[in-house]
């Protein structure tokens, strides 16, 4: 998928939320087209992918369907896409996917398989301890689980580098990119009757 | 058999499985009564953490999600506190969430602690047990009162196809 067509997929989204015929939260993506698509070319088919809230351009990226996508956005679910196939599991807690992304990458590697666990996070997550202690254990332990920070520097609209007094810098093994975000945390901006 | 013995013959069932693994603090390694029902089983089944319940709760779902059978260990009913987030925020929605695509599989152990001989004082005696049912739905809470009903209950975990955790008495290795 291309930036153009990520973009297109998120104002559909936007329109039929804006229209009132998604009862729920909506988390769109936008600002970091670009940077997930050099990053998802190194995500392969058969890799696990464990995201959050805004994760429409990851599923979408790793090649679910854009139409099971869709569905799933209409009815409510942009906060916990899920998929089988290609494997894809999203959760909508600060911190809560990391263990779970963690555990997978082992099982991998307990069974002597060759595929990735890709964890994407944001930069609030990043800096709690359970990151900490994930990441460590990863990389003492050898797994192959690759994280990867999207800095925007906001939780909903809590400034990350504010809160807590500063910002570390990610290890050089863990990708870690900047953007703005195109969207507000969730919805679009604009007021919704429903 | 005896309380205690009937937990040995049913770790010692589940360990048979090709697809189990046991994971805890003091699975490999002695410092509570569970390690007593383990440390017959092959070390290779047997996954010593650090002390991050968190963690290991999270990372056992996400074992979980790619086949693995994991029986979670945790020593003490007032030690899953801590791995609040990981078990009700995740595993035990994760059913609902996926539609029914994924169903992690977890078992997993703890024990109210004993007070006799030793009390172990209300950070380490609690029981949690009618708390943890009202609380989870996906998961299910089984308490292991007689010992006619354990090695049954840890089969019906194993053969089902939802997670469960099965609550031990400390005070009945002695006593039942």
């Amino acid at each position: 998928m291309d930036k153009k067509e990520l973009i297109s997929f998120e104002e559909d989204i936007k329109k039929i939320y804006e229209d009132g015929k998604i009862k729920a939260p909506v988390h769109l993506s936008g600002g970091n087209e670009e940077q997930l698509i050099e990053i998802f070319k190194n995500v392969d088919k058969d890799d696990w992918v464990f995201s959050s809230w805004r994760n429409h351009y990851h599923a979408l990226l790793h090649g679910v369907d854009k139409e099971f996508l869709k569905d799933l956005i209409v009815r409510g679910k942009s906060m916990s896409v899920y998929s089988d196939k290609p494997k894809f599991y999203s959760s909508s807690i600060v911190g809560g996917i990391i263990p779970i992304a963690l555990g997978t990458a082992m099982s991998i590697k307990m069974k002597g398989g060759e595929n990735k666990v890709w964890c994407f996070v944001g930069d609030m997550t990043f800096e709690s301890g359970i990151f900490y202690e994930c990441y460590k254990y990863s990389r003492n332990f050898d797994l192959p689980l690759q994280f990867v920070v999207e800095d925007n520097g906001l939780s909903t609209n809590t400034p990350t580098e504010e809160t807590w007094g500063g910002k570390q810098t990610p290890p050089a093994d863990v990708y870690h990119y900047e953007y703005e975000r195109t969207y507000p945390h969730h919805g679009t901006g604009n007021w919704v009757l429903f | 058999m005896k309380y205690k013995d009937e937990l040995i013959r049913s770790m010692k069932w589940l360990a048979d499985k090709d697809d189990t693994i046991f994971i805890g603090q003091s699975v490999l390694h002695s410092g509570n009564a569970i390690y007593n029902t383990l440390k017959d089983i092959d070390e290779e089944k047997r996954i010593e953490v650090p002390v991050f319940e968190e963690v290991q709760m999270g990372m056992s779902t996400g074992m979980a999600l790619n086949g693995i059978v994991p029986i979670c260990c945790f020593p003490r009913f007032d030690f899953m506190l801590r791995c609040m987030d990981s078990l009700v925020n995740h595993l035990d929605k994760m059913q609902t969430m996926t539609e029914g695509t994924f169903k992690p599989k977890v078992i997993m152990r703890t024990s109210i602690g004993s007070t006799n001989p030793l009390d172990g004082g209300v950070q380490h005696t609690q029981d949690y047990t009618m708390s943890f049912k009202s609380m989870l739905h996906e998961v299910d809470v089984v308490l292991l009162e007689e010992p006619d009903n354990i090695f049954t209950e840890f089969q019906s975990a194993y053969n089902g196809d939802r997670s469960t955790l099965l609550v031990e008495y400390g005070d009945y290795y002695n006593d039942k």
